[in-house]
Order: structure tokens, then C-alpha cells, then sequence
């Protein structure tokens, strides 16, 4: 498996970031067939788009497929693409549905289905260790991780864009193209989910303290 | 405040989504409420654990890979009318639908009916539809219009979407099931 890298820095832009106007002229340059502009969006987005498809898969080599699938789909549509939305939108959105088409792929792949559970279960006989080490500070950071790959794509999403790409409700709403009623609906589900993990957690702890 | 109306806030609160007269009414709350003190401390929890996941760097190669693929990849040209090119299933449930609608508007219009070589009011079908009308639209007219406009619209909904192709069909119905409030 590839070693994950973890970075120092923030997760904005890999490179200098260019601004809106000269992002519009790129993708311009690109719809028409331009393979150096496009590279450069290619440059200004992949981080973002990485991470995104990272946390939704939680596998470095299935995040690196499907970001290739994104801007390779991105490539192929952008002479569809009307300028409606922002670029990013767009490309957001295609990195969901590829993220999600990989979901699906995996569900079918059984063999697949068996490493992960294979994998799940020394992760569970690690837990019994990792509760000692739990008074750290970065338990909590830890079992939210592990939740979060755990709870249903449509609530890994909305905490992917708001809390680790930084959304407004209003930007989610257009990538995920839903109504901001549904987004604030998942998020809402999805950190009451995470909140009632860390509650548990914190009633174990005390016990095990008690206990001893 | 109550415990259940501030439960809710707090989820806004976090996202720096409330007014400054709702924040002061629930940072109020929160000084007396120590169970709503403690979802609070939570939530922020769950939030900040999750902002400070750190980023991961993708691999070195990753913008030459995709230019590579890229370079191999033909653009698809724009698709233009494909509103107006329907599958053969598609313009067959089109005709269809609208036939009936068709129907439907010819049969109100009594000039028009007289002109079909059915349904015009002399043969026994007719007669008992137009039998039964009658009894309907005697013992209730508002209900059995809003029944016929119901179905109109009906109709009218079903051609747009076959008309609308394959694509649009699925984004309309995910958007459909994401309104559902209950799943």
C-alpha cells in the first residue's frame, strides 16, 4: 500500500492560486482543446480534489484513480460545460459522483469487500489497546476518523465540504445539487452521529477509570 | 428557551448561522442548561476534529498522469438538441401520452367530439360515459375538476420527462427522493 503523506500546510492551493478572472480565460483556452491551460487547472485543483476523494474512499491508491477519472471526465465534458457554475463546482461535483461510482464498484467487487472486513476487524482488536492511549488529545480526532469512514456517503460528504474544504451551505447545495433544506438536514444527522460516538466513547472511559 | 429548540441551534451556532438576538438568546440558555452546555462541547469537538484532519499530500506524479490520459482523450463535442432526439421508447410514450391528452381536450369541446367517428355521443359508450359524467359532475363539480386537472398534470409531467431524456430523468427523481422528507 502507498505510505501517506501527510502535509504541513494548508489544503487550499497546491500551487500560487490564479485568480477568477484568469481561471475563466483557462477554462475557455481549455474548452477549445488547450491541454497546457487545462493542465494548469489541473494544477490549481488536484489537491483539493485528492483530499475530497481520500476521505470519501479512505484508500490513497482509490483516491488517486478517481482523481484521474475527475479531471479525465472533466477534460472530456468541458466542451459541455456552460459556465453556469463556477469551475470547481463542476469539477466538485464530477469528483462526487466519481467517488460514489467508486463506492458502488466496490460493493461489487466482493473480494474487495472481504479485505476491507478483513482489515475492520484488526482494527477492532487494535481498539482495545487504543483505549488506554485514549486520554491523548488526539483520541477524539482519532474516533471521528474512524467514524466518519464508517457513516453513509451522503453524510461523509457534507463533512467533507464543510468542515474539511470549508463550504458555505450554499456551495454544498450547488456541488451536491440539492436543496439547502437537505444539506443542513445531513449535516445536522451526520455530527449528531459522530457526537452520540463521542458520548459513548467518553461514558467507556469514565468506567474504565471507575474500574480501576 | 427550550432544551429542544436550542438542540437545533446549536448545530447553526456552530456553522455561525444565527442572528445576534438568536445567539444571545442561546448563549443565555446555555448558561443555566448544563446537558445543552455539554451537546454543545461535542458538537465542537466533532467539528474541530474534523477541521484539523490533516491534508494529504497526492502523489508527485498525479498532474502528469492525468495530463498523459488527457493526451490520449479526444474532447466530447458539445451535444446539442438532445432534448429533440428522444429513443424510439421515448417518442413512442410521447405519442402515446399526448394522444390521450389530445383526446382528452377534443372530448370537452363538444363541436369537436361530433367530428370523431366515436365518441360523439350517438353510440353506447359515449352515452354511458357521458351518463356517468353527468351523475359526477351533479354530485360533486369541484372535486371531479380538480381530478381531471390532477391528471392533466399528470400527463403534462410524464411527456416533459420522456421528452427530457435519460439523464435528466435521474437528476429530476434524485432531486425528488432528496426533498423526501422521510426515508
Amino acid at each position: 500500500m502507498h505510505p501517506v503523506q501527510r502535509l504541513g500546510i494548508a489544503l487550499p492551493h497546491s500551487v500560487s492560486p490564479v485568480t477568477e478572472q484568469d481561471e475563466k480565460q483557462l477554462v475557455i483556452s481549455s474548452k477549445k482543446g488547450d491541454q497546457d491551460a487545462f493542465a494548469q487547472l489541473v494544477q490549481q485543483h488536484q489537491r483539493r480534489v485528492f483530499n475530497l476523494a481520500f476521505r470519501m474512499l479512505q484508500q490513497y491508491e482509490e483516491a488517486n484513480e478517481v482523481t484521474q477519472e475527475t479531471f479525465l471526465a472533466a477534460w472530456q465534458g468541458l466542451p459541455s460545460f456552460r459556465g453556469d457554475a463556477q469551475f470547481s463546482t463542476w469539477l466538485y461535483r464530477i469528483a462526487y459522483n466519481c467517488a460514489l461510482k467508486q463506492l458502488e464498484q466496490r460493493k461489487r467487487d466482493k473480494a474487495l469487500q472481504v479485505a476491507v472486513q478483513a482489515e475492520q476487524i484488526t482494527a477492532n482488536i487494535g481498539q482495545e489497546q487504543r483505549v488506554d492511549a485514549a486520554l491523548e488529545a488526539h483520541a477524539h480526532q482519532a474516533i471521528v476518523q474512524e467514524q466518519l469512514s464508517q457513516l453513509p456517503a451522503k453524510y461523509r460528504i457534507v463533512l467533507i465540504l464543510r468542515h474539511l474544504q470549508e463550504m458555505t451551505y450554499e456551495e454544498m447545495a450547488e456541488i451536491l445539487t440539492m436543496p439547502i433544506g437537505t444539506i443542513k438536514t445531513h449535516l445536522f444527522r451526520a455530527r449528531n452521529l459522530l457526537k452520540e460516538r463521542l458520548e459513548k466513547f467518553g461514558a467507556e472511559l469514565n468506567t474504565r477509570t471507575r474500574g480501576q | 428557551m427550550r432544551c429542544s429548540a436550542a438542540s437545533k441551534q446549536l448545530q447553526l451556532y456552530i456553522d455561525k448561522q444565527l442572528t445576534v438576538q438568536q445567539v444571545r438568546q442561546l448563549e443565555t440558555h446555555l448558561t443555566t442548561c448544563r446537558t445543552c452546555q455539554e451537546d454543545l462541547l461535542l458538537l465542537e469537538k466533532v467539528a474541530s476534529s474534523l477541521r484539523e484532519l490533516p491534508p494529504v499530500a497526492e502523489p508527485a506524479n498525479l498532474t502528469i498522469q492525468i495530463m498523459q490520459r488527457v493526451a490520449m482523450t479526444p474532447q466530447k463535442p458539445r451535444e446539442r438538441y438532445s432534448l429533440l432526439r428522444p429513443s424510439l421508447l421515448e417518442a413512442l410514450a410521447v405519442v402515446l401520452l399526448a394522444t390521450i391528452t389530445t383526446l382528452g381536450i377534443i372530448w370537452q369541446q363538444p363541436t369537436l367530439r361530433a367530428v370523431l367517428p366515436f365518441a360523439n355521443g350517438h353510440d353506447l359508450i359515449s352515452q354511458a360515459f357521458a351518463n356517468t359524467l353527468n351523475m359526477l359532475i351533479n354530485e360533486n363539480m369541484g372535486t371531479l375538476m380538480l381530478a381531471l386537472w390532477v391528471v392533466g398534470t399528470l400527463l403534462g409531467v410524464c411527456i416533459t420527462l420522456a421528452l427530457a431524456g435519460n439523464e435528466m430523468r435521474t437528476e429530476w427523481f434524485k432531486a425528488m427522493m432528496d426533498r423526501l422528507p422521510v426515508r
